[in-house]
């Protein structure tokens, strides 16, 4: 066994492991501390790009400025332009329009000083995912009404996305964010990547086991992120009632882009077990879910391995 | 089940991809491109796997160069994975202790790295309203599980926990 080079961060509000397969090229070896490093700084990146509860951030600046064209990063622009793309595909169940409803729902803090973060944007009646216009060419966005955007659904499968771009060369790597992931090649065994699925009723155990190589896996949980006000309510909600969907208590996706995986197992987790399957096979991605009654529904290509050729 | 869209004619599902962003999206507009493909024969994906399953062969960068047969040509003289070098450790190891707060009170969270890697989390101690069993239950969230079986679980996070905050602390401390 070869070993890895592993390290840790407390990342975008995750803990993000990433692991490189050691090679028996010793100049690239030696240089995977430094590109795992790089590899983190994207996560640090897409969070001030995109992250809601940041004054700071670019979003919070766009939430600012409506009616306007505002130009902004590629990051940005793609993390929005992504998220549009799957809310027009779930017809408007997911959408990322929700900033303001979550902050309703008392995820409005800082949590790590327990400071409010509110944007303090009014909505004026209903807004939905048509409410924002794009322009490619531009590169701007323009948000025709008051809202917040919300890109937590796609923020981390872009920032893993990217990570993997960093460490490409490396061929055999994980990049972990608290239970979403690319593995790309093998393992330290020389094996495909062994992820397990978390049993979203007893959360120390793995219901199922894929294997995976050059793939992504993004789950979906009623288990993550409980709503501060303890109602039975957590992190998700479906933008056509601004309530938490109970119908299903976990989602999982495999694609072969983590952002892919990220939003469409949100979207999945919104529109239900049949629509959800629906969509990920319209989608291409293989995905499994589960009922909070542990009832199992899958697309046609969910296996025990997604093995993809390097990209 | 796609409904026309009520206001624009064409209905594509996922948007073309981006003109000309930076460089740094480029994978990102791959996918996309793939993933049209893809749509029109929904199969694909289910029938490449088992094919490529077979075919997985040993690794391009044998992890374990002495599994690589000796028939195959090697481009590159094969050299003995010794890497003299230990990766730098980029959490120092030892046991580290943070507090995370929240609305609903504080935790205490023990961190152990080992090997530069997060080894273990655990609360030492719980002042919040939730009770300990609850908040007990994500804790090997945090940790990756390293046995033989499982590289990886992929599930939830807790972003809004205190205990993210105090591993958080714990995990500043050992930089």
């Amino acid at each position: 066994m070869s070993g890895s080079h592993l390290h840790s961060a407390a990342l975008m509000g995750t803990v993000v492991n990433i692991q490189v397969v050691r090679t028996a090229d010793q100049a690239l070896d030696r240089l995977a501390p430094d590109a795992i490093e790089r590899a983190m700084n994207w996560f640090r990146t897409v969070e001030s790009s995109c992250n809601r509860f940041d004054p700071s951030s670019e979003v919070r600046q766009l939430s600012r400025q409506i009616g306007v064209a505002v130009p902004v990063s590629a990051i940005l622009f793609e993390a929005v332009q992504f998220a549009l793309a799957v809310a027009e595909e779930s017809d408007g169940a997911f959408d990322p329009t929700v900033g303001v409803a979550m902050e309703e729902h008392g995820f409005d803090r800082e949590y790590q000083s327990g400071a409010s973060t509110a944007s303090g944007v009014r909505e004026r009646g209903t807004v939905k995912y048509r409410d924002v216009g794009l322009d490619v060419d531009a590169r701007t966005i323009t948000l025709q009404k008051p809202l917040l955007l919300d890109l937590s659904a796609v923020a981390k499968g872009l920032a893993i996305d990217l990570a993997a771009r960093e460490l490409a060369s490396y061929g055999h790597f994980a990049v972990d964010a608290g239970g979403d992931l690319y593995a790309a090649g093998l393992n330290p065994h020389a094996r495909p990547w062994s992820v397990g699925i978390r049993h979203p009723r007893e959360t120390d155990q793995c219901i199922e086991i894929v294997q995976l190589s050059n793939a992504a896996m993004c789950t979906s949980g009623d288990y993550e992120r409980r709503r501060p006000a303890d109602d039975g309510g957590h992190h998700i909600l479906d933008a056509r009632t601004r309530e938490s969907p109970a119908a299903v208590a976990s989602a999982t996706v495999i694609a072969r882009s983590a952002m892919v995986a990220d939003a469409l197992a949100t979207a999945a987790f919104v529109l239900g077990p049949a629509d959800g399957v629906q969509l990920l096979e319209r989608s291409g991605v293989m995905g499994v879910m589960f009922t909070p009654g542990l009832e199992r529904f899958s697309t046609t290509g969910m296996a025990g391995a997604a093995i993809f050729p390097n990209a | 089940m796609i409904p026309a869209p009520p206001e624009s004619g064409p209905p594509p599902v996922m948007p073309e991809p981006p003109a000309v962003p930076t460089v740094t999206l480029e994978p990102l507009k791959k996918v996309r491109t793939e993933k049209v493909q893809k749509r029109a024969n929904p199969k694909t994906v289910a029938a490449e796997v088992p094919a490529l399953v077979a075919v997985t062969p040993a690794p391009a960068v044998a992890a374990e160069p002495a599994a690589v047969p000796a028939t195959t040509a090697p481009t590159v003289e094969p050299k003995p994975v010794e890497p003299p070098v230990p990766p730098k450790p980029l959490l120092k190891d030892g046991t580290y202790s943070g507090w995370g707060t929240s609305r609903h009170g504080d935790i205490q969270a023990t961190v152990v790295i080992e090997n530069g890697r997060i080894a273990s989390a655990y609360i030492a101690q719980c002042l919040t309203r939730y009770s300990c069993s609850w908040i007990a239950g994500i804790v090997p969230q945090v940790v990756q599980r390293q046995s033989a079986e499982v590289d990886y679980v992929s599930g939830a996070t807790q972003s809004t926990n205190a205990f993210y905050y105090a591993v958080l602390e714990a995990l500043s401390k050992a930089k």
